[in-house]
């Protein structure tokens, strides 16, 4: 076991350097005060006595450096040696070390930051057990293009006895259903799913049982709430278990509460599949596609083999469909690419990029910095290197100098990376899953130090190249600045500021190519007018009976109506909306009727609803008093829908009716033909909308809209609320906000993205720009020479001048090539994240060129107009 | 920078060892220089190492838990740092005498052979 006894040695060594030097010496001086003695003894003289001991001694230096190295380890010692040195060569220039710490603080702050995030979203495993095992499958439709469509649970069930790679597959559909209590009303988010799916993930419940398959089938109303909700709603008491809800006026019992971590999708409530309203009509169909589906492969098999068997499965199914419906296949998509879409998690790697580019810029403009101040040291370098150091060691101990001057940036880097996590979680961008498990963990921590260890390389390479190159030919020690030298150094910084306008454009561009996006997106006509609109949400779940409920909103509309400051109300189930199912409707046409699958939307409204949000009126009429409920069921439907079901007809006087031909369901006629409405926010096109008379089917909840005259709507709230208390003491009135808020709220997380890049470009820009003017400056200085002779022999300030801004005008266009090919991919790569401008929009491109060519001579001017003021005589004479 | 005797060296660190061990065995617990002068003694000048190589073998030794050190007084009075042998350096020094004598009777046969006595062999 002597290795282990040499290592402890050797780390004992470690820590007592000074004793073990000490000592050592101590013992030489012994050991050679003895030979003099015995060399005395034989009848040396004094000085004799010592050379010759001296001799038989060997070289001591050698011998001790061998001893040293012995003793401890080496490497290690000589590293911290560094380090230490490292310190306190820092401390010497503070104005170098705190612009340096600063400028990669931030730059590696907000790198670690946006790695969290990625961590988090993307990277780590899902909480469920064996996650890789687990899978989307999707209904496809070539023809429709429809890629990822909702399932029909027909289909599901077939799907899941006729295949043999998925173990079990569970479906599930997120809804919303009102919560009412006593005092108020609310809407939440429910999950309905199959018993199948919690055992599926791999989920325990924290307290309680998930429902049985038994009560799904008997339709039995329990549920599960999430741990969320119930904190919330019952303060973590054990009571909650066996407490009602009533969802929908249905009361339900609570059977099961949900653990704290768990994700899947952000539902309060968890209800049987069967508890879907749709249920009894659409279960039975094959064509009724409402459910998302997750499946779980059995052990050992592959996605590629679950999708070949699965698509084998959609044809056998296939031939069993009508003609109308055939053709449609199976997507199985493994769960982790599903959770975070194409779009945000695209979104998300450009930032990434993006901010990665912001560091290279940072670390590129601390390397110029190194680089400038590393001429100073040459004198140093030349004297180390005249006393035996070796390139390689000179080499590493300015490397270490980067790399503490990267660590220490790196630890103040993680206070602004906890601000900037802070920062992206309170924009709280949608689309991306499990962002409230955004830390610093293990893994962040470590790549945030290899992140720093990287910077400190980039920035310490190349002077650290330079100057050991230069130190080979002592020019240091005398004094001048080798031109030679200069020029390598210059070389050097040249390709540094390149590299700093190129990665500035790529930035640049981006931002611009977002700016635009977000203009475009703003100025999207969303099909009504949100200006000066209030939006409160309201409740009828206290009144029994559908006449009682249409009585009930048209005395709120005419109480609010009559208030003054109002223009006009209307009232709406609620007029933003998420995905739709694809349904059946059958219209009538020409010839006979055809029954089409589309996902549509519909809603019921009063009479005043499109005069309200300011929707056009195409053909037809809006609703009266006439459409009452015992008139014939009547619709409005938007020009989406009578495109797709009446191309090129008047769709007014048609029929039609939601459901096949042979279903319970009454034909609507076709009244009036409005203008599409964005109601899925505003980068999605308007899907096909109808409209019922409040009067013929009152939704339970519904949302007012009032149109006012004043700036600020929400000046009308507590006259709106009085409005609703005059006509039922009790009738809840919440949500109340204006339109206008909740159309921004679509453009949240664009302007977030927008804004981002906007400061990181920013940046950029005026790195290379100082960049480049530090540069420039630096190469005036070293060629104050040059330029007094160029005067002497007859050149004018206005040449110098020139010649100057001539200089920063090359160098800034060399940066625009690359940098512009470069912004070309990555607008490709990007190019899904855009709205309204294409990736290669030729303004934004010349525009950023201009930009960073126009402030490149901006950064130039105040040293070329310095350059001019060069007095010959002296220049001359300065060596 | 190593020195011109650079071959020498090499040969004398790894009998280094064994000549320490041997040393510190036969005359018991010394001082560096009283090993490095009775070395010198002993193999009658013949080998003239240089001393000051002894102190690096010396830690190493030590580390390998083969010798023992502590600080004492010289016959002078002098402060000055004393190596005895220890457990290990015994199973040691058997070791490496054993490993000598075989590698020593091996040329010494080598020198020794009568190629005429090969030859019958052969036959």
């Amino acid at each position: 076991m002597s290795l282990a006894s040499v290592f402890t040695a050797r780390l004992r060594g470690l820590f007592s350097r000074k004793r073990l030097d000490r000592e050592l010496n101590e013992e030489v001086r012994f050991h050679l005060e003895m030979q003099i003695e015995e060399n005395l003894k034989s009848g040396m003289h004094q000085e004799e006595a010592r050379f010759a001991a001296l001799r038989s001694f060997g070289a001591i230096e050698p011998m001790k450096e061998a001893y040293r190295e012995r003793s401890g380890f080496a490497l290690l010692e000589t590293t911290m040696q560094d380090i230490r040195y490292a310190l306190r060569t820092l401390r010497r220039s503070p104005g170098f070390t705190t612009t340096s710490v600063a400028v990669l603080a931030l730059a590696i702050g907000a790198n670690t930051a946006m790695f969290s995030v990625l961590n988090a979203v993307l990277l780590r495993p899902l909480p469920y057990r064996s996650p890789e095992q687990l899978a989307m499958l999707w209904t496809e439709i070539p023809n429709r293009s429809v890629r990822e469509g909702r399932s029909a649970y027909q289909n599901v069930e077939q799907w899941r006895s006729q295949s043999e790679s998925f173990a079990d597959m569970a479906v599930f559909d997120p809804a919303s259903v009102t919560l009412t209590s006593a005092t108020e009303a609310e809407q939440i988010s429910v999950a309905r799913v199959s018993p199948n799916l919690l055992p599926l993930l791999g989920v325990q419940l924290l307290q309680g049982r998930c429902f049985t398959a038994e009560e799904a089938e008997q339709r039995q109303r329990v549920a599960l709430i999430s741990h969320r909700f119930w904190q919330a709603r019952f303060g973590g008491s054990r009571e909650a278990i066996g407490a009602l809800l009533e969802l929908d006026g249905v009361p339900s019992r609570i059977i099961g509460i949900l653990p704290g971590d768990f994700q899947f999708v952000d539902s309060d409530v968890w209800e049987p599949h069967t508890m879907s309203p749709d249920w009894g009509a659409y279960h039975g169909v094959r064509g009724g596609a409402a459910w998302f589906v997750v499946g779980r492969l059995r052990p050992n098999t592959t996605f590629d083999r679950a999708q070949a068997e699965m698509s084998a499965i959609a044809r056998r199914l296939d031939e069993q469909l009508p003609a109308g419906e055939r053709n449609r296949g199976i997507s199985v998509v493994p769960l982790s690419l599903q959770l975070t879409g194409p779009r945000p998690r695209l979104a998300l790697w450009m930032l990434a990029g993006a901010v990665f580019c912001v560091l290279l810029i940072a670390a590129t403009n601390v390397a110029g910095l190194s680089l400038a101040r590393s001429a100073s040291r040459e004198r140093e370098i030349a004297i180390r290197a005249a006393l035996g150091a070796s390139h390689a060691r000179i080499a590493r101990q300015l490397l270490a100098e980067s790399v503490t001057l990267a660590v220490l940036a790196g630890s103040l880097g993680l206070l602004a990376a906890q601000a900037g996590i802070r920062l992206i979680l309170g924009a709280k961008p949608a689309g991306l899953a499990r962002l409230n498990e955004v830390s610093l963990d293990s893994r962040v921590l470590s790549w945030a130090l290899g992140l720093c260890l990287l910077t400190g390389v980039l920035v310490g390479l190349m002077p650290a190249i330079s100057l050991a190159r230069r130190s080979a030919r002592f020019s240091g020690l005398e004094g001048g600045r080798g031109v030679s030298g200069g020029a390598a150094a210059r070389g050097m910084r040249r390709a540094l500021v390149v590299t700093e306008f190129a990665l500035a454009i790529v930035l640049l561009t981006g931002a611009g190519l977002l700016i635009r996006s977000l203009w475009s997106v703003e100025n999207v006509d969303p099909g009504f007018k949100a200006e000066r609109v209030l939006s409160a949400q309201l409740s009828s779940f206290a009144l029994r009976g559908s006449a009682q409920r249409a009585d009930f909103y048209n005395r709120v509309l005419e109480q609010v109506q009559s208030l003054p400051g109002v223009e006009s109300a209307g009232i709406i189930g609620d007029l933003f909306i998420g995905g739709n199912p694809e349904r059946i409707v059958t219209a009538e046409g020409d010839a006979r009727s055809a029954a089409e699958r589309l996902r549509f939307r519909s809603d019921e409204i009063s009479g005043g609803f499109f005069k309200a949000v300011g929707t056009p009126l195409l053909r037809g009429r809006f609703f009266s008093a006439a459409d009452g409920p015992d008139s014939p069921p009547v619709a409005i439907i938007n020009d989406a829908m009578a495109r797709r079901l009446w191309r090129g007809q008047d769709a007014v006087g048609k029929r039609f009716k939601p459901g096949a031909t042979d279903s319970g369901t009454p034909w609507f006629t076709v009244v009036g033909v409005v203008g599409d409405m964005r109601r899925q926010g505003l980068e999605n096109e308007p899907i096909p909308q109808m409209f019922e008379p409040l009067a013929q089917n009152p939704s339970r909840l519904a949302t007012l809209l009032v149109r006012t005259s004043m700036d600020d709507p929400l000046k009308m709230t507590g006259a709106v609320r009085a409005a609703v208390r005059r006509v039922e003491k009790h009738a809840p009135v919440y949500g109340v906000t204006t339109l206008e808020h909740r159309l921004g709220i679509f453009l949240a997380q664009r302007r977030f993205q927008t804004s981002l890049l906007i400061a990181f470009s920013v940046v950029a820009l005026l790195m290379a720009a100082i960049g480049i003017y530090g540069l420039i400056q630096y190469s005036i200085t070293t060629r104050t020479q040059e330029i007094g002779i160029r005067l002497a022999v007859g050149a004018q300030t206005g040449d110098i001048f020139r010649m100057i801004i001539r200089e920063g005008l090359k160098l800034s266009l060399t940066g625009l090539l690359p940098g512009l090919v470069g912004a070309l991919w990555l607008s490709q790569a990007g190019s899904s994240l855009l709205f309204g401008v294409s990736a290669t929009d030729p303004l934004t491109f010349v525009g950023v060129s201009l930009l960073l060519t126009i402030v490149a001579m901006a950064a130039c001017f105040f040293p070329a107009r310095r350059a001019m003021r060069v007095e010959p005589v002296a220049a001359l004479r300065q060596e | 920078m190593k020195t011109g005797r650079a071959d020498k060296a090499d040969v004398l660190q790894g009998t280094l060892i064994l000549l320490v061990l041997r040393t510190l065995e036969a005359l018991g617990p010394m001082h560096g220089y009283g090993i490095a002068r009775r070395i010198e003694q002993i193999s009658k000048d013949v080998l003239q190492l240089n001393q000051g190589t002894l102190y690096p073998a010396l830690l190493r030794m030590e580390q390998e838990g083969w010798i023992a050190s502590k600080w004492g007084a010289s016959e002078k009075n002098r402060k000055a740092r004393f190596y005895s042998i220890t457990a290990g350096g015994r199973r040691r020094l058997a070791k490496e005498t054993e490993d000598w004598r075989r590698m020593s009777s091996t040329i010494e046969r080598f020198l020794g052979f009568d190629p005429s006595s090969l030859a019958e062999e052969r036959g």
